[in-house]
């Protein structure tokens, strides 16, 4: 089997996966989940093949068809490229939806959409491989918008309750926002090159020196807009606490592999491009800064526990473009490798408390107890410490990465912000998990004895333990990545040893312990108030858990001014479009009912108008045979 | 000013004069004789075009027949106790303007026409129909006769007082 | 001779006449009347192109007659209408005729 077909095979298979469940299996939802799963399997066995068939660094295989010939330039192209960015990512995305999956076959037992839930996975998945394996920006681009369907239906999942429903309003028009823009750069770029091919963006064939410094600012700009809507970067970050609406598996597999993601992805992709951009990179570097910063600082007085890890999204996130902007293609992705996996787990974790105490609110979780099973604790502690920055944990090599690579760029404020935002990740990281796993029971009469627990009960609980454990597994694992990832990445730079410990990681790991140990004097220890120092200062705790009003300021500036140009827009149709079709239709009755009077049965009118129409036609007539 | 021009000028006079009393006056009567007299002017006109045996035709069906008939269908048809209704300005205008018109119009046309001019018309004998009549035009005569008759039967059918019987027709 | 432009234009005065007759006439046999003027003139037109414009003025004449023949049943079913009009609406004004709606 070559790769080109291995990878075809990749996306149509989940895609004619989810096409089939949604078309014909809805009412049978086992096997439609089973479908699926076998599907997105196959599809990771794909991937995997993919992955060591590109293992080489500087692989790109590249097939291409074209899709609609244009008289000028080479016309629109579909394609693969395949190179170890592609093919990882590819794996990275495939494997957290089949985890995803076989949890969602415990966390969504009985849900009546059972069914379409696994056929929006499957094309889901089948969207994101699309982007990811794109071999020109058209067609990233159409997969980009797939892609944002696809979570615009999962989010909204339930779609019959109002917040859900806004939720997805709301990540799909912010997201759209940043999408206009990246559509403008294709276009743009398409009109300069007639060719949006990635690789010649990349390796600046064809166009280096061509296109002025100016363009290409813009051009980057404007993708990074793209890139920042769906990473949920910047001031375009607010609907991804609010798409923490959705099913939790759900926020596991969009908020941390892949659509976020993506984003980061299309960044990494564009490297080579964006490198010709240095005031946008710069741009970049100060706008994750700020974000990573701010995001820890709403992370810490969130009370839900899905709106912390949807902080904490965004500021790893902005950790990933941090390492892009400052030049380092491999730390920022091997950032997104252990990200996709611990915040995977965390949420998965986290759903396994949800599921049991019915509420998202961390006090709550606490309040019933710890479910059955130890997976869940595990999960959460694992993937809390790899987020922290724990040393043997996934999450401290790459972060460890990100941080060095900002080294020589970065001046010493974008430093101190860095490294403030890891002591904030640890503390918020700590804090979640002393506040759920603290058990305070206040009254809780019969949260233990379960002895009437049903067979279909335990075999969805080790459905949804299964996936915890592996990904559990995975963050002691993937840190150990890092060095061949940057090999791959970026051959014949010096890759410092994973363990090698200098001035930085010392640091940071200071940092983080640091971090912890507050969060347990607040939260952990005995006799704990359980009250963050953020939280006893109530302007500063409403400033951070109001997303630093931006919603707010967003509803005053945008929304307002949107309304204001939608009532225009509903003014002109009622009174200039509507007012003119009424005008017509009263006007065709009234004329209607004058030319009725004259079809009155009245003979002698008849004979009239007979005689007019015919005379002024014979008239007619022979004038134009005169004029001939 | 010929002979011919005076029989046409004449009759024209005659036929329009006929054909004015005949829309013009508001006693049917009147109209009936007003139509018999524009019938006859227009048998002149005809004489003076030279078509003598249709001027005779035209004498005999229109004043001869058809005006005899509609006084029978006037008298078995109007309530001759009732005053005409009241005229209407209005239709009265938009009929004149109508047909002025159309008449207009026509005259625009037809007045306009470059006609090939210049040739005498030739005395044509009812010898001369009657051949064409029995020789090219045999079908359409057989028709016109057939047409004739079925006219014949249906108006008596439709004139029928109905469900009065047999024999009273 | 007489030219072919005034007997056109004498058929068309007749012909207009007969309009007028026809649109402003509210009794039936007045109408009757006016379509007949109208027949009339259209045959002194034929009579008067055939004859002037060397086409064979035979052929004209018997066109004419055959038109005769149609105008004559015309006539005679249009009368018996109207009688039987008469004996089912007792009127044979048009106007009113379309009021009663059948």
């Amino acid at each position: 089997m070559t790769p080109v077909l291995a990878s075809v095979l990749a996306q149509a298979i989940p895609l004619g996966a989810g096409a089939l469940i949604l078309l014909a299996l809805r009412r049978h939802p086992a096997s439609a989940a089973m479908l699926a799963i076998v599907a997105v399997a196959v599809s990771c066995g794909l991937t995997l093949f993919l992955v060591s068939a590109a293992s080489a660094p500087g692989t790109a295989i590249v097939a291409q068809r074209p899709w609609l010939p244009l008289e000028a330039g080479p016309g629109l192209i579909f394609g693969v490229l395949i190179d170890p960015l592609s093919s990882i990512m590819s794996l990275v995305v495939t494997s957290v939806t089949l985890l995803v999956m076989i949890y969602s076959l415990g966390y969504m037992a009985g849900d009546k959409g059972y069914a379409r839930y696994f056929g929006l996975l499957s094309l889901f998945a089948a969207a994101m491989l699309g982007l990811v394996l794109a071999s020109n920006l058209l067609q990233l681009l159409v997969f980009w918008e797939l892609v944002g369907l696809a979570s615009f239906l999962l989010i909204g999942f339930w779609f019959e309750r109002p917040g859900p429903a806004a939720a997805a309003r709301k990540a799909f028009i912010m997201t759209r926002v940043g999408d206009v823009g990246f559509l403008l750069g294709v276009l743009l770029l398409i009109r300069a090159l007639g060719n949006v091919s990635i690789l010649d963006l990349v390796s600046q064939a064809g166009w280096h020196g061509s296109l002025s410094p100016r363009f290409l600012t813009m051009v980057s700009a404007l993708l990074l807009m793209g890139a920042a809507g769906k990473s949920a970067q910047g001031p375009l970050f607010t609907w991804l606490p609010d798409a923490m609406e959705g099913p939790t598996p759900v926020s596991a597999l969009l908020h941390s592999a892949t659509m976020v993601a993506a984003g980061v992805y299309l960044v990494a992709r564009l490297h080579g491009f964006f490198a010709a951009a240095p005031s946008v990179m710069h741009f970049l570097l100060w706008m994750s800064l700020i974000t990573a910063v701010a995001a820890a600082t709403m992370a810490m007085v969130a009370e839900d526990i899905k709106r912390v890890l949807a902080y904490s999204s965004i500021s790893q996130l902005a950790y990933m473009f941090m390492a892009l902007a400052a030049g380092s293609v491999g730390a920022g992705f091997f950032h997104l490798i252990t990200h996709a996996g611990f915040k995977a787990l965390l949420f998965l974790a986290a759903g396994i408390f949800i599921h049991h105490a019915h509420s998202n609110s961390m006090r709550e979780i606490a309040r019933h107890g710890r479910p059955r099973g130890r997976a869940a604790s595990f999960g959460l502690i694992a993937g809390a410490a790899a987020l922290a920055g724990v040393i043997p944990f996934s999450g401290y090599f790459s972060k460890e990465a990100v941080l060095a690579s900002l080294g020589p760029a970065a001046g010493s404020a974008a430093l101190i912000l860095a490294y403030g935002g890891a002591f904030l990740t640890a503390y918020y990281a700590a804090r979640m998990v002393f506040l759920t796993l603290t058990h305070r029971p206040i009254a809780s009469p019969s949260h233990g004895p379960t002895n009437e627990t049903t067979l279909a009960e335990k075999a969805a609980r080790t459905m949804m333990a299964i996936p915890v454990l592996l990904l559990g597994a995975l963050t002691l694992v993937l840190g150990w990545l890092g060095a061949s990832l940057a090999l791959r990445f970026s051959p014949g730079v010096a890759v410092r040893g994973a363990l090698e410990l200098g001035a930085g990681p010392l640091l940071a790991l200071g940092l983080a312990a640091a971090g912890i140990l507050l969060a347990w004097l607040e939260y952990g220890r005995a006799g704990a108030a359980r009250v963050g120092f953020v939280e006893r200062v109530p302007a500063l705790r409403d400033f951070f858990a109001n997303n630093w009003y931006l919603d707010r300021l967003y509803a005053a500036t945008f929304v307002r001014a949107a309304q204001a140009l939608s009532r225009l827009a509903r003014w002109n149709d009622q009174r200039v479009l509507d007012g003119a079709g009424d005008t017509v239709a009263a006007g065709t009755v009234r004329g209607g009912r004058t030319l009725s009077r004259i079809q009155n049965g009245q003979v002698q009118m008849y004979l009239a108008i007979i005689v007019t129409v015919l005379v002024a036609f014979a008239f007619w007539l022979t004038r134009a045979e005169l004029l001939l | 000013m010929t002979a011919e021009n005076l029989v046409f000028g004449a009759s024209a006079a005659v036929a329009l004069g006929g054909a004015l009393l005949a829309v013009g006056l508001r006693n049917i009567f009147h109209n009936i004789l007003g139509f018999a007299l524009a019938m006859l002017g227009v048998a002149g006109v005809f004489l003076s075009l030279g078509a003598d045996f249709l001027a005779a035709v035209f004498v005999l069906v229109y004043v001869g027949a058809v005006a005899i008939a509609m006084v029978y269908a006037v008298m078995l048809s109007h309530p001759m106790d009732e005053a005409p209704a009241k005229r209407s300005g209005a239709k009265i205008l938009s009929a004149v303007l109508i047909a002025g018109g159309a008449a207009g119009s026509l005259w625009m046309l037809l007045g306009t026409a470059p006609w090939a001019a210049g040739h005498r018309p030739a005395m044509v004998t009812a010898a001369q129909i009657g051949a064409r009549f029995l020789g090219d035009y045999v079908l359409a005569f057989e028709l016109i006769s057939v047409l004739l008759l079925v006219a014949m039967m249906g108006a008596v059918m439709v004139a029928r007082r109905s469900g009065s019987g047999r024999g009273t027709w | 001779m007489v030219s072919a432009q005034t007997v056109l234009g004498f058929a068309t005065a007749l012909f207009g006449i007969g309009l007028y007759g026809l649109l402003q006439r509210r009794s039936l046999v007045a109408m009757l009347i006016s379509l007949e003027l109208m027949l009339a003139a259209v045959s002194i037109n034929i009579i008067a192109l055939t004859s002037h414009t060397g086409t064979d003025p035979v052929m004209g004449q018997v066109v004419v007659l055959i038109l005769i023949g149609v105008a004559a049943a015309e006539a005679a079913v249009a009368l018996s209408l109207f009688v039987a009009i008469h004996r089912s609406a007792h009127d044979i004004d048009v106007e009113r005729l379309s009021e009663q709606q059948g």
